[in-house]
């Protein structure tokens, strides 16, 4: 039992070395992208331009969810006329981003891990590294820049459907004049609130990218292992989103 | 020129090679013939520095390549060609883009250049008219001739080979054989066979180097082969096809 244990951390922490190895290595790769910038483009184009319905689809609902529940719950107070600013510090600090992030980590995770994965198996990674090309810098680094690029705009998109889903359903549910609406938006919004939400654009852009990727580059064990290396990244990409989307709003809350 | 000297390799518990010596000249034709999972793919994965390691060296051209770190490895890399087992074409680029993918990645040369080299190797493979088609709809044949074509586009002076017949019907094994054979012609290249199947063997190779449980016990010219009173030998020269 205990060598058992003792041998399942010793797997943790040389996986853990790995990823860091890893990190390092698509970071420190980026040098090279003038050669990459083909791959940079497909890249951007797939989180970038192929991911805004996902997007969009999960802002409006979170929007148009939290002014109808918010709405009820101010009405209960006589306090209607703040649903502009409770919706828009949810859908710009916490829950736009978040939901956003999860949404990318399922869409562009999950293609990272399957792509990357089938590569691994049928030997291409292993056949760039032989005719002298690194996998990291040809595979990771173009996707870890385009995420860390596309990630914004895509967050400001979502900033943006997600407030107009919620006016549009303060004004046709809760019957508030838009001009109320947007007045309890715009001058009480503080720099600090959008420096929340799109701080964690980059660090989602991070984990995603990297988690899928370095567990795509782990996958073993024919067709099933790509399967388990997906879900794997999937899993724990999501997982780290959700414990960085808490320790981001923390920071920076704490710092501004 | 390819060494390995005193080569052990563990994984985790599991002691894959122990203490393998072996050489492989230039121009020479070399088969590592073992039964499936004995470890020769791994090997292969050692000339390369694809992976490392336990104990002792591998030498390619005189240069020690077990310590050095990767970006190092890739000009020495470039010295060999592989032909991986499941070929590890990409499938989504056509057969000349797969031909000419590593010329545009890694050397700077010219457009007109990499066409003529990649037009050589379609010629070569016998691959005419197929130039523009994806790797899925060539046959399993025809897609390990492309492979052949692209480990020989940078020109190397060492093809490995990765069970080159495994899974190919005998037309078309016949027909990957007698290409590597031409390799002889082909600037006086040296190839290294890794096969479980005997008569691939005697087809090719100069000589052959056996490996069996983690160990080489068998390392000369093909010819002395049947002479060998290894009972291990005396064992495949009847069966001819490797199993554990």
């Amino acid at each position: 039992m205990g060598h058992h244990l003792t041998l399942r951390l010793k797997g943790f922490f040389l996986t853990m070395q790995e990823f860091l190895f890893f990190s390092v290595r698509a970071f420190a790769t980026m040098p090279k992208i003038r050669r990459y910038w083909r791959d940079f483009l497909d890249q951007a184009a797939i989180c970038g331009a192929d991911s805004i319905p996902i997007v969009l689809v999960s802002a409006i609902s979170i929007g148009s969810l939290l002014a109808i529940e918010v709405g009820n719950l101010l009405e209960d107070f006589g306090a209607k006329t703040m649903l502009g600013r409770s919706t828009s510090i949810s859908v710009i600090r916490e829950l736009g981003p978040l939901l956003m992030g999860l949404m990318l980590s399922a869409r562009f995770g999950s293609r990272n891990g399957a792509e990357l994965g089938a590569m691994q198996i049928s030997e291409q990674i292993d056949a760039l590294r032989a005719f002298g090309t690194d996998p990291v810098a040809k595979l990771v680094m173009p996707r870890l820049l385009a995420a860390l690029i596309m990630f914004l705009p895509l967050t400001a998109l979502s900033d943006f459907a997600g407030l107009h889903s919620a006016a549009y359903m303060a004004e046709h549910y809760h019957h508030l004049d838009p001009g109320i609406f947007w007045n309890s938006v715009y001058p009480r919004l503080a720099m600090k609130d959008f420096v929340v939400g799109f701080a964690k654009a980059p660090v989602f852009a991070v984990i995603i990218t990297l988690v899928s990727s370095f567990n795509g580059f782990s996958a073993s064990g024919g067709t099933s292992g790509v399967g388990r290396s997906t879900i794997k990244g999937i899993v724990v990409s999501s997982g780290l989103v959700l414990v960085a989307n808490f320790y981001v709003s923390k920071i920076v809350l704490e710092n501004m | 020129m390819i060494e390995l000297r005193n080569v052990s390799l563990k994984y985790g518990e599991k002691e894959i090679l122990k203490n393998v010596s072996l050489t492989i000249e230039d121009n020479t034709i070399k088969a590592i013939l073992g039964p499936s999972g004995v470890g020769k793919s791994t090997i292969l994965k050692l000339m390369l520095g694809l992976i490392k390691p336990t104990s002792g060296q591998v030498f390619v051209d005189g240069t020690d390549i077990s310590t050095m770190k990767e970006s190092d490895l890739y000009p020495i890399r470039r010295k060999m060609g592989m032909v991986f087992q499941g070929n590890a074409l990409f499938d989504s680029m056509t057969i000349s883009q797969n031909l000419g993918f590593f010329l545009r990645e890694n050397l700077n040369l010219p457009e007109q250049e990499i066409q003529e080299r990649v037009t050589e190797q379609i010629q070569f493979a016998g691959l005419e008219g197929y130039e523009e088609q994806l790797p899925e709809s060539l046959s399993g044949g025809m897609r390990k001739r492309v492979a052949i074509g692209r480990a020989l586009i940078f020109k190397p002076h060492m093809i490995l080979f990765d069970e080159p017949t495994a899974g190919l019907d005998p037309v078309s094994s016949k027909k990957i054989l007698t290409l590597i054979s031409s390799l002889r012609h082909h600037n006086n290249l040296g190839a290294v066979i890794v096969t479980h199947i005997i008569d691939d063997v005697f087809n090719v190779a100069d000589c052959v180097a056996v490996l069996y449980k983690g160990g080489i016990i068998f390392d000369d010219v093909t010819g002395k082969l049947q002479g060998s009173d290894h009972p291990f030998i005396r064992s495949i020269l009847s069966d001819k096809i490797l199993e554990l």
